[in-house]
């Protein structure tokens, strides 16, 4: 049975020869794109976790400071965006970040004991803490990291606050946070009158009008009664808040620095193979391959390190955010699930990131002279 | 009148801004079928020579002209390289990473053609030359003789009209450079191919119905 000879065949061939240096540029842009997966992947887990916290809560609407996301806007405010018409509850709401202890640190929010956010909340044990008392209630996950049940006592800043309730969110963002009343974070903060903003249930959609319409509608009428904040959809707030923005771009960031490094590393191989093989191209050339036939050939080995190095940084990659998703430092903002589309952009990547690599060796190998590369030692 | 399958006018080819002079006018006509041997003193020109017949180089002045049309212009080097000549060199040249049978489909795959047509041609062109007990060898377990047995079914792969070898026995002992050249002439005149031969062997040389010699870069006769 005579063996078949293919182009790709060829081109496998060709890699397989320096099986070591393969492997090695195969680990350099797997390592790349796992960086690129994980995270950016955590990026995106965290915005996820976001949305989640604000659709499982029911918010429709987020209103808050134009610019900031601090805690800058007047509580004193509350009165008025529950006088707005379209507005069927509202509450004011402190977010931020607190270390707990030197190892772990959590999402703090400060709510009113009657908030309605409360309903995305199961409690585990106990209950809601108390408005003007130093009671806290404490994400199913953050208790398990700090040891933490209903009746112990946590020291916060100088004051210690009990434990009412442990309780399970609907995201990972709620099962890692500490939940107090609001006027006590004012004070731990010293930001007495002070809110992040305010989240807003609306009204059921008068019949015929759509959703989305509604809800633009509703926007104008929130920022008419309150200048100076901004009436953000809750999708919106959830994909476009400074602390999602500033993941993304770390995350953007960081990975194309890893995937230049990835990039250079193919490129490095191919250079080094072209190098290598410039009497083999000279063969290719005299036998009457053409420049584009070269071309080509060195750019699917570049492509086929490209493709293959997508999938170990894609396997990199997952193991790494699962690594981050039993951490107590990360766990409650890292879900271990990968969107398809995520997995065709990092193999995508990849795969352009080997035809990048791949274009100047390629370029140089098939506008060899036949005569000089046969002359080739 | 038969029109010439090459005619060469006053070719000249130098290198090093023309500090060395290869060719220095040379000018010569082959007639399809014909068996040739150039010979010459190491560098008189005659490798040159062939690489620029066989369109691996091109000249730096004066004309190649295959079947009336001039190499390089109207007749595409590559398409040229491709189907019309075939190449056999001193070193072989195999390709270490592919076994027998695959050094000699490299060629087929610059052409249309199956995988499986590919195929059948390269086991049939090496059982031809006598190496079907070799087929999945890879060249370095091949002898010097067998490797230039795999490069000749190599160059013949595309069905060329034109068998340009360059000191095709240059790297083998007596027997086995015998052997080759009588498988080179059987070629010739089964197939009525045009063989032209560069060599420094004179019994070679002579043993050629024409022989051009070569002499710093002229054709001395």
């Amino acid at each position: 049975m005579a063996s078949h000879l293919s182009f790709a065949g060829f081109a496998w061939k060709n890699l397989w020869r320096r099986r070591l240096r393969t492997l090695l540029t195969l680990c350099g842009i797997g390592m790349a794109i796992g960086a690129f997966v994980a995270l950016v992947g955590f990026s995106r887990s965290f915005e996820h976790e976001w949305e989640r916290l604000y659709s499982s809560s029911g918010t429709d609407i987020a209103v808050v400071d134009k610019n900031f996301m601090n805690t800058s806007v007047n509580e004193s405010l509350l009165d008025k965006l529950r006088a707005v018409p379209v507005v069927a509850q509202a509450d004011p709401m402190i977010f931020n970040i607190m270390d707990i202890t030197p190892e772990v640190n959590a999402l703090a929010f400060g709510w009113l004991q009657t908030s309605y956010e409360f309903d995305s909340l199961t409690f585990d044990s106990g209950g809601r803490f108390h408005d003007g008392k130093p009671e806290v209630i404490l994400g199913s996950l953050l208790a398990r990291n700090l040891d933490k049940k209903v009746g112990d006592t946590l020291e916060l800043q100088g004051t210690t606050f009990t434990v009412t309730g442990i309780y399970h969110g609907g995201t990972g963002l709620e099962a890692g946070a500490i939940i107090m009343p609001i006027d006590q974070l004012q004070l731990l903060t010293s930001l007495q009158g002070k809110v992040s903003g305010f989240h807003v249930r609306l009204k059921p959609a008068p019949a015929g009008e759509a959703a989305d319409q509604f809800l633009k509608q509703a926007q104008k009428e929130i920022e008419a009664a309150l200048p100076g904040l901004n009436a953000q959809g809750a999708a919106d707030r959830a994909a476009n808040n400074q602390f999602v923005g500033l993941a993304h771009a770390v995350a953007w960031g960081t990975s194309c620095i890893a995937l230049m490094m990835g990039i250079l590393g193919i490129a490095n191989t191919m250079a080094m193979s072209v190098f290598e093989r410039t009497r083999e191209i000279g063969i290719l050339r005299a036998i009457g391959w053409k420049t584009w036939r070269v071309l080509m050939l060195i750019q699917i080995e570049a492509t086929v390190l490209g493709f293959v190095g997508g999938f170990i940084g894609i396997a990199f990659g997952w193991g790494a955010l699962h690594l981050l998703s039993t951490l107590p430092q990360t766990a409650s903002v890292v879900t271990t699930s990968l969107s398809w589309v995520h997995l065709v952009e990092a193999l995508g990547i990849s795969v352009l990131s080997g035809l990048i690599a791949g274009a100047y060796p390629a370029w140089r190998g098939a506008h060899l002279s036949p005569v000089e590369a046969l002359r080739h030692d | 009148m038969t029109s010439a399958q090459f005619e060469v006018r006053n070719l000249r080819k130098s290198y090093d801004d023309g500090r060395i002079e290869a060719l220095r006018g040379v000018s010569l006509t082959i007639q399809a079928g014909e068996y040739i041997a150039i010979s010459g003193a190491s560098g008189s020109g005659k490798s040159t020579l062939l690489q620029l017949l066989g369109g691996l180089d091109v000249a730096t002045s004066g004309d190649v002209l295959f079947e009336d049309s001039p190499l390089g212009t109207v007749v595409n080097l590559d398409e040229y390289r491709a189907r019309r000549v075939g190449f056999i060199f001193q070193a072989f040249y195999l390709l270490p990473t592919l076994r027998a049978l695959e050094n000699v489909q490299v060629p087929m795959l610059a052409v249309p053609g199956t995988a499986k047509s590919r195929a059948e041609r390269a086991e049939a062109l090496l059982r031809e030359l006598g190496l079907g007990h070799r087929l999945n060898q890879y060249p370095n377990e091949l002898s010097a003789g067998e490797r230039q047995r795999v490069a000749i079914a190599r160059a013949l792969a595309n069905n060329p009209t034109v068998l340009l070898a360059d000191e095709p026995t240059g790297n083998l002992d007596s027997v086995n450079s015998a052997r080759i050249m009588e498988i080179l002439t059987g070629i010739q005149k089964t197939h009525g191919m045009t063989l032209i031969i560069v060599t420094h062997e004179n019994d070679i040389a002579n043993a050629a119905p024409r022989h051009i010699r070569i002499r710093d870069g002229r054709i001395e006769s």
